[in-house]
């Protein structure tokens, strides 16, 4: 089981890099989808070493949130590519000042 | 099995790095559906065939043609025109890196607790594994897999109110 929580961590962290490096709110959003799927990953893992089904069945849940947050949150780029002709995040400064 | 293991996560790996240090956004994404494969590989390695099935399905089919749509919707010039600064680089790697320090900390150091369950490699595969996580997502799950409907309505609802001309 540690190998793949392991490996898990690992997606992890690159799904967090991207989020914190990138400034194309496409591949932001790409390092999201990473970050969910290294969490489902250690569900997976985890609850297939306890033996229970919970963890997997938590997973679908998980897969049925990032479903609805890819429709929205591509919903928002669209929107704001239309407002600013771009997909770059240092744009999005309305709140500022 | 162990060679299979290695194998899917050096996939899964180098794509997750692909997709986050490639400049076009298309490339990205079809190493990202390369990554969801390899995590596939994971679940059926694990005894959760239906797992499998759904990422790819769901993951790898509905979100990513999404993306690449919306990709295709944008003009592609500009969006390979976002540059990353080298300061935001550098403070997101040292970030990842002590994030990832702390779990390997915990995931080497931690206890490893005794299986609590009934459902062993084979109950499950003699009851099978869609039946099983359809047993419990109807009868102990109930509610939340109600509240997910209600979700995927609001996100529906979310969807169409941000696609519409005027905001």
């Amino acid at each position: 089981m540690n190998n793949y929580l392991i490996v898990a961590g690992i997606i992890f962290c690159i799904g967090a890099l991207g989020v914190l490096m990138r400034k194309n709110l496409i591949i932001v959003f790409m390092s999201l989808e990473l970050m969910f799927n290294a969490a489902n990953l250690g569900f997976v893992a985890v609850s297939n070493r306890l033996n229970l089904i919970s963890g997997d069945v938590f997973v679908i849940f998980v897969m049925v949130v990032a479903a609805a947050e890819a429709a929205v949150a591509l919903g928002i780029i669209v929107a704001f590519y239309r407002e600013k002709g771009t997909v770059d995040m240092d744009k999005a400064n309305e709140l500022k000042n | 099995m162990e060679a299979l293991f290695y194998i899917f996560a050096f996939i899964a790996i180098f794509s997750a790095l692909m997709v986050i240090s490639m400049k076009n956004p298309l490339t990205s994404a079809l190493y990202l559906v390369l990554c969801f494969f390899a995590l596939a590989g994971f679940y059926v390695l694990l005894d959760m065939q239906f797992l499998a099935v759904m990422q790819i399905l769901v993951y790898a089919g509905a979100i990513m043609v999404l993306v690449v749509l919306v990709i295709m919707l944008l003009n592609i010039s500009k969006l390979n025109a976002v540059k990353t600064d080298f300061h935001q680089k550098i403070i997101g790697i040292v970030i990842a890196a002590v994030l990832f320090a702390e779990i390997v900390v915990y995931t080497i150091g931690g206890k490893t607790k005794k299986p609590t369950g009934i459902f062993t490699h084979e109950v499950i595969n003699k009851i099978g594994n869609t039946q099983v996580i359809g047993k419990f997502l109807f009868t102990k799950y109930t509610l939340s897999f109600e509240i997910a409907s209600i979700l995927l309505f609001v996100a529906i609802i979310g969807a169409y109110l941000f696609a519409k001309k005027k905001l």
